[in-house]
């Protein structure tokens, strides 16, 4: 079924050329990074460092790992990464097994409700002003509660509950099993695919967020770690909330401890993305299926 | 349940059936189910509805302490106030020329991309590019967007060293000057997204019947040809729908990009309806004019998805929902 003609074996030498050019784009900025954070300030200075580490030295990651705030930051980051994702990933459960039985009254409305407000929400301010209001802010709940439930990741989870045999839960009503006992010890760990998919998703999104964290929060022991790196970014103190920051001119001195926090704080995802990269992907197959 | 256990039909007709018993026997036999919804529906409702309740805010005085609803009706002096403001007005042109040229880049790009990795012979190398190119996606705005600074940067960056060394140029601060601000937030969308977007495209390709290009072989079809009259065609309800989603969330552009790369030197093209609201709502704590702004923006998406879904039930007999 391939074409064998000149024209198009031209063409294929272009586009591989052009995919090795993909791969170079997506993986340079890692790469350059990695180069300035283990190479002197001098050598970086003086615009030595493109693809390896010139005059090498650790002394950048020596000097971030013993800021406390990056500790705290780092620590913070993990507490609301799985914190947060059990949390989500035990809501998401009870939610959708419900939903994916299509005899439950009220399924249809509470499907609509799902739907709506995936198209219309409460803004920045409502969310914040309910935060405040449930007295969360500033304590861990307010990132481990309001983004628990996400509407993407629960239709997900739906469409792979109803996607399950009926049988095997047959059996175990018969044997007198309750639907908790059914959801924890049969479509559970038969879900594993779908529920690691969505495990992930919100875990990268507990891992990357500094943007809730800045709002929702006001001291710095509770700031994750890429608010810690927001600010190393703009070189500013820790309480700043002023608007945009990412641009105006810093001393080159501490670009090597800017390369530092980014590999530090992407090390877990570029660790674990070759392992993981599979799962990520299937999520948006199954999910793929109206809801 | 286990006096019932000896009656279990088979699955399809028991749930027939349930649809026509009685309330009272339906509850007693799945009261558990319904147990088991209201926790995580009590939290969904809490955290997404009354938000979206809670934009009656931007009717209303805030008064500090207060309800998050407010106190007291205002009426429509924060949409008058706000619709006389010219700087709203360059947030919302800002907003719509950002996320439409985006849009317009960006959305072919990714078919395009899985277009072209379906021509790789090698599959090894095809499933390398396709892992390595949807792993931006998983790295947080603030990482990329450093990565970028440092990139850029005027001083120590390797692109200002190339042009300086290459082309004797003077450096130039990209993230700095207003005329650079779209091409870096397209750009960046293409570096972060374009493969993971992809995604859905090659699912599609490869789901097409093989016997559809065999046939067009022998009808002498070379592979351009059979990419523009079998592989497109096939991939266009998929097309379709992302499509529909992407103008739904036209007026949501990457809010958290914009705000790390706003600067009061490039507000002038970088000031987008979300970071308007961010200064006006959290930088100086003006909730119930900025609520009423967010509010102004949400009802333009809902507004958009809608008419976008309309339009494509219109033209293709299918849409969103």
């Amino acid at each position: 079924m391939r074409d064998k003609s000149t024209g198009y074996r031209i063409f294929s030498v272009i586009n591989v050329g052009f995919m090795l050019c993909v791969l170079f784009i997506c993986l340079y900025p890692f790469i350059y990074m990695l180069a300035i954070s283990l190479s002197s300030a001098r050598a970086v200075i003086n615009g030595w460092v493109s693809f390896v580490p010139v005059e090498f030295t650790l002394d950048s990651y020596k000097m971030i790992i013993s800021h406390t705030q990056f500790r705290i930051g780092y620590t913070n980051t993990i507490i609301y990464t799985i914190g947060g994702t059990l949390i989500a990933l035990t809501l998401m459960c009870l939610m959708a097994y419900p939903l994916s039985k299509t005899f439950l009254r009220g399924r249809g409305i509470l499907m609509k409700l799902v739907i709506f407000s995936m198209f219309f929400a409460g803004g920045m301010i409502p969310n914040l002003m309910l935060v405040i209001w449930l007295k969360l802010n500033n304590t861990i709940w307010a990132m481990l509660l309001p983004f628990a439930i996400s509407q993407f990741n629960l239709i997900i989870l739906i469409n792979f509950f109803r996607s399950l045999p009926d049988s095997i839960e047959e059996a175990a009503v018969i044997d007198g099993m309750g639907y908790f006992g059914i959801l924890a010890k049969i479509v559970v760990p038969l879900s594993m695919p779908a529920i690691a998919t969505i495990a992930l998703y919100t875990a990268v999104f507990f891992w990357n967020d500094w943007f809730y964290s800045l709002i929702y929060m006001n001291s710095n022991e509770r700031y994750s770690v890429m608010v810690y790196l927001r600010n190393i970014v703009s070189g500013q103190s820790m309480a700043g909330a002023a608007a945009g920051t990412g641009s105006s001119e810093r001393t080159t001195v501490y670009a090597t401890l800017r390369a530092t926090s980014i590999i530090l704080t992407s090390l877990p995802i570029i660790i674990l993305y070759p392992f993981l990269q599979r799962f990520f992907v299937k999520g948006l197959t199954v999910g793929s299926v109206k809801g | 349940m286990n006096s019932e256990s000896r009656y279990v039909a088979p699955v399809s007709a028991r749930h027939q059936l349930n649809a026509k018993t009685p309330l009272r026997k339906h509850i007693r036999k799945y009261w558990q189910l319904y147990v088991m919804v209201a926790i995580p529906l009590a939290a969904f409702l809490i955290f997404k509805y009354v938000p979206m309740f809670g934009n009656i805010l931007a009717f209303r005085k805030f008064r500090a302490g207060g309800s998050p609803f407010g106190t007291g009706w205002i009426g429509l002096k924060n949409f008058q106030r706000f619709l006389r403001d010219k700087a709203f007005w360059r947030a919302f042109r800002n907003t719509l020329i950002t996320s439409s040229t985006n849009l317009a880049v960006n959305f072919p790009v990714p078919i395009i991309f899985a277009l072209l990795l379906n021509e790789l012979r090698s599959l090894k190398f095809k499933k390398l590019v396709q892992t390595v190119s949807y792993m931006p996606r998983f790295v947080s705005t603030i990482v990329m967007i450093t990565m970028l600074n440092e990139i850029l940067s005027p001083t120590s960056g390797i692109l200002n060293l190339i042009l300086k060394n290459s082309f004797g140029m003077k450096p130039i601060y990209f993230v700095n000057e207003p005329r650079f601000f779209r091409a870096l937030y397209i750009l960046t969308d293409m570096w972060q997204f374009t493969g993971w977007s992809a995604i859905l495209y090659l699912a599609a390709i490869t789901g097409i019947n093989s016997e559809l290009y065999e046939s067009a072989m022998i009808d002498g079809a070379n592979r351009w040809h059979q990419t523009l009259f079998i592989t497109i065609p096939s991939i266009m309800s998929t097309i379709m729908v992302m499509f529909i989603l992407s103008v739904g969330r036209l007026l949501s552009v990457g809010f958290e990009k914009i705000l790390l790369l706003y600067s009061p030197e490039n507000a002038i093209v970088s000031d987008v309806i979300d970071t308007f609201v961010y200064r006006y709502g959290i930088v100086n704590n003006n909730y119930s004019f900025a609520t009423a702004v967010g509010l102004f923006g949400g009802v333009i998406g809902v507004i958009l998805v809608s008419s976008a879904n309309f339009i494509s039930h219109k033209l293709t007999g299918d849409g969103l929902y």
